[in-house]
């Protein structure tokens, strides 16, 4: 997950304090990825170091203020307008699990996918659940479904894999 | 309360075991989602959940009633049970409201009383101001509020779902199951859900797996009320 860019895009509407900027990615993500203050801090220093983001003086309260440079706004444009490739996420431990539940000879393969699935589905009902209970915009929103459909995606994996597993069987 | 019972119901095709003892219970205000791969036993669930076929053994309760003693099925159905379809729902020549209307007036509800009902049903399901338009002119999701109203008008406190969102793009489906939720969480309906669609089962209460007419495992986390 990009926070550093999160952040850019965020102070592309106007400087922001750490606190602030920290409330704000929370309120346009739905609260998915939670941050902690550390992380605000560290990534402004390092957006600061690379010449992405600048001081600029503190407010009435004394609060540190940041700003976006030039820098800043031609690599937020660049983060936009590039796509993100697959092999950029990490590995996935659920397919690494099924792929050796088939090669491990006493392991039902079966079980397996169907514990998945009622965990997979559980999530699929919370996510569902909090999209229910979401009074906030259209960013948390569409944060939400991201999640929805990547579970669905999950599941109809796993129909897949039971499917093929009992025809291979057969 | 419970709405609909099932005990230990198996269903015979000649050979085939479509349903092989499955028991089940679906309370008033509560959103069951059944899954499971085609040729599971899906739809003989729904079909004998709500009287259209009888079970080979065991038994099927509907609002306290043993459908085994029950002569007039037609009749108990039209009293208690609605269904809704992926498609084919709607009559073509009549109008929304009149399409709504229809089960009220085979109940032998005058015209003027089954319009008044009607245009609560549809108001119901947020669809009151295309109650003079004919389904064509309607979107695929207008068309399943339609379907939504006509299988609830009257005192009907069961809903029979059979893939009602397959027609559907997925924002649509979501208002659609939104709207079945709230049929559930403000009117106390029962809610039977077929679909092979895990983003609209995840709209359940509980979700149930069958596997070769068995129920495989049911999932009882109970959502809570999201208000």
């Amino acid at each position: 997950m990009s926070i550093r860019h999160g952040l850019l895009a965020l102070l592309s509407s106007g400087p922001r304090y750490g606190y602030q900027l920290r409330v704000e990615f929370e309120a346009s993500t739905g609260a998915t990825w939670p941050l902690n203050i550390g992380q605000v801090y560290t990534t402004l220093s390092r957006l600061e170091r690379d010449g992405l983001v600048a001081p600029d003086g503190a407010d009435e309260q004394g609060r540190a203020v940041y700003t976006i440079t030039e820098a800043g706004r031609a690599e937020l444009e660049r983060w936009f307008s590039t796509p993100v490739a697959q092999n950029d996420r990490p590995r996935d431990e659920l397919a690494i699990k099924i792929a050796m539940a088939v090669a491990t000879k006493d392991v039902d393969v079966g079980d397996v996918i169907h514990t998945q699935r009622m965990a997979t589905m559980r999530g699929l009902q919370e996510l569902t659940q909090a999209k229910r209970a979401a009074a906030g915009g259209l960013a948390q929103r569409l944060v939400l479904d991201s999640l929805i459909f990547k579970a669905e995606a999950e599941q109809r994996w796993l129909d897949h894999c039971e499917a093929v597993s009992k025809e291979k069987n057969a | 309360m419970t709405v609909v019972r099932l005990r230990e119901v198996t269903r015979e095709h000649g050979q085939v075991h479509a349903l092989r003892g499955v028991s089940l219970e679906v309370a008033s205000g509560e959103l069951v989602a059944v899954m499971g791969p085609s040729g599971s036993g899906k739809s003989t669930l729904l079909n004998v959940a709500g009287g259209l076929d009888r079970p080979t053994s065991g038994s099927v309760t509907i609002e306290g009633r043993d459908l085994a003693e029950v002569a007039d099925l037609a009749a108990l159905r039209r009293g208690s049970v609605g269904y809704v379809f992926q498609d084919l729902n709607l009559i073509p020549s009549l109008t929304a409201a009149e399409n709504v209307m229809l089960p009220r007036e085979l109940d032998g509800v005058r015209t003027g009383q089954a319009r008044k009902e009607a245009l609560i049903a549809l108001a119901d399901v947020g669809a009151e101001e295309i109650a003079d338009r004919f389904p064509e002119e309607l979107s695929g999701g207008q068309r399943q509020r339609v379907a939504i109203a006509r299988a609830l008008v009257g005192e009907r406190r069961l809903l029979l779902a059979d893939e009602p969102t397959g027609a559907l793009d997925t924002a649509t489906g979501d208002e659609i199951l939104r709207l079945l939720r709230s049929r559930c969480d403000d009117d106390g309906v029962a809610v039977l859900l077929v679909t092979h669609e895990p983003r609209y089962a995840a709209w359940a209460d509980r979700v149930i797996y069958l596997r070769d007419g068995l129920i495989a495992e049911s999932n009882t986390v109970r959502l809570e009320s999201a208000r």
